[in-house]
């Protein structure tokens, strides 16, 4: 990725002044029309993260004006257990991200042998991208109930006597959460090891059959190495949307519970802020949610560097 | 080899290939299933009424019927369309003009301005929500779509214009020299020129765009809390409470938000699996 001065060059040469005249024109056009931009992303986004950096080092419940108690605020918080078991949440999720990628990865493989009909199977798998997660919330509410979907088939192959019953309890409301995270995050991880193998040269492919590798030989030693970057960028994509995008799937399917069992950090900031008036604490928890994304992302920009 | 010489062979090569097929169209089937079993619960389960989901068979129209007397649905479905509408059309001025600003004009700073607003991608919507909504609830602008409107057009904004920048810089400079040859100046050039030229990358942000700010739920929740004003997501995600365990009507409901952004995307595929896959290229 190169930012940075890109120098101004004309393709024929022009007598000087008429040049700093249409150079001073062009400055000009380039800052009018950077202005849309940088006023509405710098009022309504910039601003406000600055502000949460603020409110983060007081106590304040968002209508009297918010008193200044410092590092004070991250020490109470850190030390509370209801964010450390928040904390927990977050971690325990990490171990959905390999199941989030690994099972995407196999069907892309599937799908790259472009048996007949491929181009529908991938229309198929990529649908769940479109709907919202109100919607899969209900749908998948209803499938862990005790009474619900899963339940059913259970009883179906006769498995009945058995209650997994997995919003009832703490760890395992999360571990539904998480399959359901999975079952959605698929398409879009699919579609970006699909990109990533439509890139592999056919030619290094039939270079390796003259040579005798296998199917599973050619899958590991030569797909996956020249997917690496595309693998990256999906862990990336499903941690960044583990931690800061399952807000409505949580709120609908479980409401953070039961306690604190499905209440991951962005579910506790907006808890925090909007039932328990805990403005500070919750402006505090977004600081650190905050600097967890943006240190994931930063991981993500240095792997594509050093990938160039 | 020849086919002659090998008959035992090429049947054994032959039968492999066939199983190996089956395996892979087997694989496809089941994960068809997965995804598909969704949508084809919440088809049928909205079909019963209450009495005959418990009861597992016969099919009414009866929760379709509970929907829309619980639900202002039609409004709903209004007020999404145009909060959606109002924030992609504010995106699309933002975006497109910095886009041409930053992609093709580039001036001293414009390289540090980029990387702001990139960087703006990486945002959690968490982490500025709270002060967004303590300054947007002094202006007083709480209960009107201009706030919902706004408050996405800002989380919008900075993917956009990462995407609008990279393709108007990959357009030729000669462009811009002909055109100014012609007489032309910076502004008509993005006009007449530049806009026509971005239209796939436009069509690209619009979809994602409607994908995104169509499904979601925190935004509407906090900002529009009037049934007057909000949006079918948080519509549907309050439901009165003695109506929380209605299934069947709840999965019509699901129904009606979910059909939109599925048009769009069946519609517009191509353009969705571009925007995705533009997040890596640099």
């Amino acid at each position: 990725m190169t930012f940075g001065s890109q120098t101004l060059t004309t393709a024929r040469p022009r007598p000087q002044r008429a040049r700093g005249r249409l150079a001073a024109r062009r400055r000009r056009a380039g800052l009018l029309f950077t202005i849309p931009v940088v006023a509405l992303v710098g009022s309504l986004l910039l601003v406000p993260i600055g502000q949460t950096f603020y409110y983060s080092f007081t106590t304040w419940d968002g209508f009297t004006p918010a008193q200044w108690v410092g590092f004070a605020a991250y020490r109470r918080l850190f030390s509370s257990p209801e964010f450390v078991a928040v904390l927990e949440n977050n971690a325990f999720m990490l171990l959905a991200i390999p199941v989030a990628v690994i099972v995407p990865l196999s069907v892309a493989f599937l799908i790259n042998t472009h048996v007949r009909g491929w181009q529908i199977f991938r229309s198929v798998f990529f649908l769940p991208t479109a709907v919202s997660w109100v919607v899969i919330a209900f749908v998948a509410r209803d499938f862990f109930d005790n009474k619900g979907i899963l339940q059913g088939i259970l009883n179906h192959v006769g498995l009945g006597f058995w209650h997994p019953d997995l919003l009832s309890h703490e760890r395992s409301a999360l571990i539904a959460v998480m399959i359901t995270f999975v079952w959605s995050m698929f398409g879009t991880n699919m579609i970006i090891f699909l990109a990533g193998m439509s890139t592999i040269d056919q030619e290094i492919y039939d270079a390796a059959r003259v040579d005798g590798a296998g199917n599973l030989s050619v899958m590991f030693r030569i797909t996956i190495p020249l997917l690496k970057r595309f693998v990256q960028f999906a862990v990336i994509i499903s941690l960044i949307t583990a931690f800061s995008a399952l807000f409505s799937l949580i709120y609908v399917m479980t409401s953070g519970g039961p306690g604190y069992g499905t209440t991951t950090l962005e579910f506790f900031i907006y808890e925090q802020a909007f039932t328990e008036q805990n403005f500070g604490i919750a402006a505090t928890a977004g600081v650190v949610l905050f600097v967890g994304v943006f240190v994931i992302s930063m991981i993500q920009l240095r792997f594509l560097r050093s990938d160039d | 080899m020849s086919a002659v010489g090998w008959p035992h062979r090429r049947a054994v090569t032959l039968w492999r290939r066939r199983t190996g097929r089956g395996l892979i169209y087997a694989g496809l089937l089941v994960v068809a299933v997965v995804m598909l079993y969704p949508f084809w619960f919440m088809a049928h389960t909205s079909l019963r009424s209450l009495q005959q989901y418990y009861l597992g068979r016969g099919y009414s129209l009866t929760s379709w019927h509970d929907l829309f007397n619980a639900l202002p649905v039609a409004r709903e479905l209004f007020n999404s369309t145009l909060i959606t509408g109002g924030a992609i059309g504010l995106i699309l001025v933002a975006a497109t003009s910095a886009g041409y600003a930053l992609g093709t004009l580039r001036y001293r700073f414009s390289g540090v301005v980029f990387l702001v607003i990139a960087s703006a991608m990486m945002v959690p919507m968490q982490s500025m929500i709270i002060p967004e909504y303590v300054n947007l609830a002094r202006l007083g602008f709480i209960n009107h779509y201009y706030a919902a409107i706004l408050v996405y057009a800002a989380l919008g904004t900075p993917f956009a214009t990462f995407l609008l920048t990279t393709y108007f810089r990959r357009l030729p400079e000669d462009v811009i020299e002909a055109s100014l040859m012609d007489g032309l100046g910076y502004g008509k050039i993005f006009f007449r020129i530049m806009l026509p030229l971005a239209v796939p990358a436009i069509v690209t942000v619009v979809v994602l765009q409607f994908i995104q700010i169509w499904d979601d739920l925190l935004v509407g929740l906090l900002f529009l809390q009037t049934p007057q004003q909000r949006p079918i997501t948080v519509g549907l995600a309050t439901i009165p409470s003695q109506h929380f365990l209605d299934v069947p009507m709840l999965m019509a409901g699901s129904l009606v938000s979910a059909l939109p952004a599925i048009v769009v995307y069946l519609v517009f595929q191509r353009y969705l699996i571009r925007g995705l896959t533009m997040g890596m290229s640099k």
